[in-house]
């Protein structure tokens, strides 16, 4: 899986799917979980696939299963869910550059989950614009069917899985930060983004720890870019990071 | 499942998909009239600001273990150090990945 640019269209699929790898470490284990949650919560197992496959957003479907069976009135559930997943709009803008013309590319944004959003913005700049259609579709669609699958497999044999192989159900999802962690570290390219990526880091981390999970990144990410506003270094170093956001 | 869930399914199914898609629609529409009018900033630069941040913060909420000790914890930082330490030495996207779910797999199964 190196970071070179794949070498043809039909190639780039294979490259996107290879790339995503990393991700069902992260989305398999989650899925069970959710899987078994929902079946426990009444929901037979092809709902709880069929709520995964529409939905395809993993808090608000935890959220969602969760606040049905607890009684709430159904519009507080669509509200509650939407509201999880609005940290998402600024999610598509930040790929549009890369995104050729396509009437396929509003579409494949059914897959854009906060996995391969991370995945796609570090991966999509450095692909040729003939690559970046079947890179995304091959990377979108293993994390999507790998969610399927892992919910199918949760709802009908979840509650044996885990109690067999609880230890791989915890270590596994560090394939996540993991992941996070490579698409993020080429970010450190100065001392001013360094400081708006760790107090971000920080932040969230913190806010998870507190128990607001789903406020956490976006309340963290709006701290560090207060951070990159309010903080500069000096006159030189404030104008080389300007023009290394143009670049990235 | 009744009826009115199913619409509720469909509901949050239909506004998680406009959530991600309508602000695509409105940037390749900004991208496209910055373009004729020949600007250079098509992206407002509040946004390209976000867009790494945000990947920041899932790694900082996903540093949070399945469950919480100081095993785990001590597993988390072993782990983001071998990450850390390959993708350093090969800069690729799978072996630090995998460096680092071998280091915290070791820590948890050795100390758990």
């Amino acid at each position: 899986m190196n970071l070179q640019a794949a070498s043809s269209p039909s190639r780039a699929w294979l490259t996107g799917m290879s790339e995503a790898v990393p991700l069902l470490g992260g989305y398999v284990p989650v899925a069970i979980s959710f899987g078994l949650i929902a079946t426990q919560a009444g929901f037979s197992a092809w709902e709880a696939v069929a709520i995964s496959t529409l939905i395809y957003a993993g808090a608000s479907q935890f959220l969602f299963v969760g606040m049905v069976a607890a009684g709430a009135p159904l519009w507080l559930v669509v509200a509650m869910t939407l509201l999880i997943n609005l940290r998402h709009v600024v999610y598509a803008p930040n790929l549009a550059p890369w995104l050729t013309p396509s009437r396929l590319w509003p579409w494949l944004m059914h897959g854009l989950t906060d996995q391969i959003f991370a995945l796609a913005h570090a991966r999509l700049p450095q692909l040729p614009a003939a690559q970046r259609l079947g890179w995304y579709t091959g990377a979108a669609l293993l994390a999507w069917l790998s969610w399927i699958g892992g919910t199918a497999l949760g709802a009908l044999v979840g509650g044996e899985l885990v109690a067999r192989w609880a230890l791989m159900g915890e270590i596994l999802p560090f394939a996540l930060p993991a992941l996070f962690l490579v698409l993020v570290a080429p970010r450190f390219t100065s001392r001013r983004w360094s400081l708006a990526l760790g107090l971000t880091i920080l932040s969230a981390l913190l806010l998870t720890l507190l128990g607001l999970t789903n406020v956490a990144i976006p309340l963290a990410a709006v701290c560090g870019a207060l951070c990159f506003q309010l903080v500069k270094f000096s006159h030189t170093a404030e104008r080389k990071d300007a023009q290394g956001e143009r670049h990235e | 499942m009744s009826n009115a869930l199913w619409i509720a399914v469909l509901a949050s199914a239909a506004g998680t998909l406009l959530i991600r898609l309508l602000p695509l629609l409105w940037m390749q529409r900004r991208l496209a009239r910055q373009a004729s009018d020949g600007s250079l900033e098509a992206m407002p630069q509040w946004l390209s600001l976000l867009g790494p941040l945000m990947i920041a913060a899932l790694f900082g909420v996903s540093l949070m273990p399945v469950t919480p000790d100081a095993v785990s914890w001590l597993a988390t930082a072993i782990g983001v150090l071998a990450t850390l330490a390959v993708w350093w030495y090969k800069r690729t996207l799978g072996w630090p990945v995998a460096a680092g779910v071998a280091a915290y797999g070791a820590v948890m199964m050795l100390l758990g």
